[in-house]
């Protein structure tokens, strides 16, 4: 690597104006970003918000510290007016900057004008993202939306109240998916019951182990109330089939191709049993009178190391929408996390769900004006950057090979 | 598949040992292939993620085992890619300890491929993750430099002024790499918070010392190229850096609860 880089950029002459000065000054700018970067630390460290909250209640030695750290902003640090402040003198100082970059774009050549002009592109992209700040801050609509299936809504909960959509929103359908296990020796599998009651609300889950007598009680029932059922699972098969023979359940072999348990329900009527298939959720064969019965099962398969970690690995959680203009269904769509949809600039996200409630589904509402902004502002940024280390370098290459200098 | 990964790990550790030998016995044929085993590390490296990606069906980027492999391989191709610009003896004995370093540590956590949780599910995975960690190799060669710049740069070093001044070439052409790389991984991480959640940055803990990192670089662009800041002085801002790279990809993971806990 025998080139060298160049020593110092080119400047200009400090402004006359005192505060100008001040503002162009790169020993004033590394001081405001070093504050931001120690505020930011300040920020990660100390718990905020909510979490400040919960160390008191696991601490309540720390009070007087907490409360100094309250008085003086740091609990609520990315929020604070200081904070807020610093982020307001980094985008003036920036603009002063950016402007003199300017100026001296037309005053340098070759590989420094480049240099120059990316790192100018660069500051204007930092000021897009500070704009796009101030527009989400005074204009962002943001809230969420907690909705049972069949709800409809035509608000939004957010942190300064109710806000209204031009439109209504339905809650349809909530789905949750969990990961199929690949086929692995049985004896690596296991897998657990997911019992559920006719609402969906899901009480309880348990490792399958034959014999083994589960008691379960209603999901409403007070603490110490007797059991409702008892579930026994009876048997599991890896690989289920009827033999033609002796029309009795088997299993074909020992791979988990279709993997399956009999369980035993007593209880709200005649004991009944009931095979239950991990690949086929919604199917069950009963052999006493389903409708007696408030429950449903799912057989789901997991591996061991993914019982030890509490579950089945949950693949997606989805919710199938119903956008309503003047009760007319106009769009469904269904989202998913990482895939939201957009109607009339309100964009809809899956954030959560109750893994006791499974009709029940948390999404966020957005309409943010800030993202064009934001994102030129990231394209901006890349582009700059890249003329000043990529082009840059390659323009102090290419005179260097016509025997020039850079 | 373990198996190439024990092979990349043993090329790394073959080559710090040659590396090492040939530092004392200044034969070129032991640098050759001290150069040689990196190079053969990376490439078994790469064949290893490539089959765990297709195996997986998405890319192994998504834990702490995965992540340790990838650093490892960022580290060993910004060498390489150094390597045919300029040849600093010691720099390949320093790669490759930290190459080795980063598989070994990868091995003592879980390696079983886990399926992904929702939020992972996303091809910005790709984008953020490669570009970040691309950007920590360069952090991580340009601190390797830092450091032995510190080592040679004392009262009385017979060091001729001309190593120096490479060395001060790569530190800051490593660091112009990182940076450029930690900030589209910054900006792809935004524009995928943004399609996942609605929010294109939160103050997660993760991101937040991604900014302090990203900050840091550029106190030191801005020092070194608008201040003229060499020597000792950047060097030391580059481990600084490092520091906060570390505890970005590392320290937050275990020490602080956030959006990127599963990373």
């Amino acid at each position: 690597m025998s080139e060298i880089l160049p020593d110092k950029a080119p400047d200009l002459p400090s402004p006359r104006n005192p505060v100008l000065s001040l503002l162009a000054s790169l020993k004033f700018a590394l001081v405001v970003i070093l504050l931001i970067a120690l505020a930011c630390i300040a920020g990660t460290l100390i718990p905020q918000g909510s979490q400040a909250d919960a160390f008191l209640e696991q601490n309540p030695g720390a009070q007087r510290v907490m409360h100094i750290l309250s008085i003086l902003g740091l609990t609520r640090v990315f929020y604070a007016w200081w904070f807020a402040l610093l982020l307001f003198v980094l985008a003036a100082s920036l603009v002063v900057c950016t402007y003199r970059r300017y100026l001296l774009i037309s005053r340098t050549t070759g590989a420094v004008r480049a240099r120059v002009a990316g790192s100018f592109i660069t500051h204007v992209s930092l000021l897009l993202v500070f704009a796009g700040g101030v527009v989400r801050v005074l204009w962002v609509q943001k809230g969420t939306l907690q909705m049972h299936e069949g709800d409809t809504v035509t608000h939004v909960a957010s942190p300064d109240g109710l806000f209204p959509l031009p439109f209504s929103v339905r809650l349809v359908k909530f789905d949750l998916e969990y990961y199929e296990s690949k086929s692995k020796p049985v004896d690596d599998l296991t897998g657990r019951l997911l019992l559920q009651w006719a609402d969906k609300k899901i009480q309880t889950d348990f490792p399958i182990a034959t014999g083994v007598v589960h008691s379960i009680r209603a999901p409403d029932a007070p603490a110490g109330a007797p059991a409702a059922f008892t579930v026994t699972v009876l048997q599991y098969v890896p690989d289920f089939m009827i033999d033609s023979a002796s029309g009795e359940a088997r299993s074909r072999s020992a791979m988990p191709n279709n993997p399956a348990v009999q369980i035993e329900i007593c209880g709200g009527g005649a004991p009944h049993t009931q095979w239950i298939f991990a690949r086929f959720p919604d199917f069950a064969s009963h052999d006493g009178d389903p409708a007696a019965q408030p429950l449903a099962f799912r057989f789901v398969m997991v591996s061991a190391s993914a019982l030890a970690q509490g579950g089945p690995d949950i693949k997606a959680y989805k919710s199938t929408l119903e956008v309503l203009e003047n009760g007319v269904v106009v769009q469904k769509k269904v989202i998913a996390v990482n895939s939201p949809f957009t109607h009339r600039g309100y964009t809809f996200y899956q954030l959560s769900y109750d893994p006791q409630d499974l009709t029940w589904s948390s999404l966020q509402v957005v309409k943010d004006p800030s993202v064009p902004l934001i994102y030129a502002g990231f394209l901006l940024m890349m582009a700059g950057l890249t003329v000043v280390f990529c082009l840059g370098p390659w323009i102090d290459g290419q005179r260097r090979k016509k025997g020039g200098t850079p | 598949m373990m198996s190439l990964f024990n092979l990349g790990l043993a090329a790394y550790f073959g080559a710090l040992i040659c590396a090492v030998v040939y530092l004392l016995s200044r034969r070129r044929v032991i640098d050759w292939v001290a150069n040689g085993l990196i190079l053969a590390g990376w490439l078994v490296q790469t064949v290893y993620i490539g089959q765990r990606w297709a195996e997986a069906g998405r890319a192994p980027f998504s834990n702490m085992f995965e992540s340790l492999v990838l650093f490892g391989w960022t580290v060993a191709i910004v060498f390489l890619v150094l390597r045919l610009r300029t040849n600093i003896p010691w720099l390949t004995a320093a790669s490759a300890m930290l190459s080795a370093l980063a598989l070994a540590h990868a091995s003592t956590f879980e390696s079983a491929i886990r399926p992904l949780v929702p939020a992972l599910q996303s091809n910005w995975l790709t984008f953020h993750v490669l570009s970040c960690f691309l950007g920590y190799g360069g952090f991580a060669v340009s601190a390797l430099v830092a450091v032995g710049y510190l080592a040679i740069d004392r009262p009385g070093s017979t060091v001729p002024a001309e190593t120096r001044e490479t060395l001060e070439t790569v530190l800051t052409r490593t660091i112009s790499f990182g940076f450029l790389l930690l900030t589209l991984g910054i900006l792809t991480g935004a524009v995928w918070a943004n399609s996942a959640w609605g929010t294109y940055w939160s103050w997660d803990p993760k991101e937040t010392w991604s900014l302090i990192t990203w900050f840091i670089y550029a106190i030191f662009l801005h020092c070194r190229f608008v201040r003229g800041w060499r020597g000792r002085r950047a060097a030391w801002i580059s481990i600084f850096g490092f520091v906060s790279v570390l505890f970005t990809y590392y320290g937050v993971n275990f020490l602080l609860a956030g959006l990127h806990s599963y990373a």
